[in-house]
């Protein structure tokens, strides 16, 4: 539990200093006007993709064997992105910004916070009628981890 | 452009970046463990929820992990705040309040629809930034590229419209 605190508390640090949990970069990259969110995941999936590569490729972890199951896609890839990105644009938060602005002490966070909650509890609750419309995987699986 | 966050500079990106491929690399090869973080809202559910979408095993198997982590983003924040010029609860928002300026009611209703969005989308589509934008997208994964695309889109289009026509 407590290595997960910590890889919580460095890549919370490292958001918070980077300008991704700040309101003015993330509406700077919208308006095509800051450059430093595009570099900043650009540099991340730069680095990222080869080592994930390097990993899959040794096929083991120090927990164990590698699992990365494909991940099918569906109607609501396209239409959750969508709604995903207005929100975003609205708060000037995606998700781990959302914590990590609670934590720089951001009150306004609070309720970004509390709205996602009840936007993903209403997803939950509402997951059999959402599931045949967007056909999403079954009930137990789930939209899948991310 | 210095950050909100008590006109501290920000990192540059490339440094930010690498520190980003670093944390997401070793969670997998240290824990095994896929990052992802809009499914941290589903673990916060599953606390008081009991609808049988929050008792399923794929998410309480994983909560055990992610809910720690998402506790850290907040501890993360708190120590960048007080190693950066201290911490102090604060409502100020850059061009927000410049140009849409609300008080501190409207901002927090303002914020709460965000959330809903960023909520119901995140989960809807299977991932944020994070799960898809930097995970997926480093791991090549179709659906991964077009949700990061669909949300950028979204986004671009609302923060053109809000800065660019509403409030102009």
């Amino acid at each position: 539990m407590l290595v997960y605190l910590l890889f919580g508390t460095a890549f919370g640090f490292i958001l918070s200093r980077s300008g991704a949990a700040d309101y003015n970069y993330i509406q700077g990259m919208f308006l095509l006007e800051e450059f430093q969110l595009y570099g900043i995941i650009g540099t991340a999936v730069a680095l990222t993709a080869p080592g994930l590569w390097l990993i899959k490729r040794v096929g083991r972890t120090w927990r164990g064997p590698v699992r990365l199951d494909p991940r099918p896609f569906n109607r609501g890839n396209v239409a959750g992105g969508l709604l995903f990105g207005v929100g975003w644009s609205i708060a000037g938060m995606c998700p781990g910004p959302i914590f990590v602005n609670v934590g720089e002490g951001k009150i306004h966070a609070l309720a970004a916070l509390a709205g996602a909650l009840v936007g993903a509890g209403a997803f939950g609750a509402l997951y059999g009628r959402l599931q045949q419309a967007f056909r999403l995987p079954p009930l137990v699986v789930g939209t899948g981890q991310g | 452009m210095p950050l909100i966050l008590n006109g501290l500079p920000p990192l540059h990106w490339a440094a930010a970046g690498a520190g980003i491929a670093a944390v997401t690399l070793l969670l997998l090869v240290l824990a095994n463990r896929r990052l992802g973080i809009s499914s941290g809202f589903e673990d916060v559910c599953s606390l008081v929820l009991r609808q049988s979408y929050f008792r399923r095993e794929g998410l309480l198997s994983t909560r055990r992990w992610r809910l720690p982590f998402v506790v850290g983003l907040v501890a993360g924040g708190f120590l960048s705040a007080a190693a950066g010029g201290g911490w102090t609860p604060t409502w100020a928002l850059g061009m927000f309040d410049e140009r849409i300026g609300l008080g501190p009611a409207g901002k927090l209703a303002w914020m709460f629809a965000g959330g809903l969005f960023i909520g119901f989308g995140t989960r809807l589509g299977g991932g944020c930034t994070s799960g898809h934008g930097i995970f997926g997208m480093s791991n090549l994964e179709l659906p991964s590229i077009v949700t990061t695309l669909s949300f950028m889109a979204g986004g671009l289009v609302t923060t053109q419209l809000l800065y660019r026509v509403v409030f102009a």
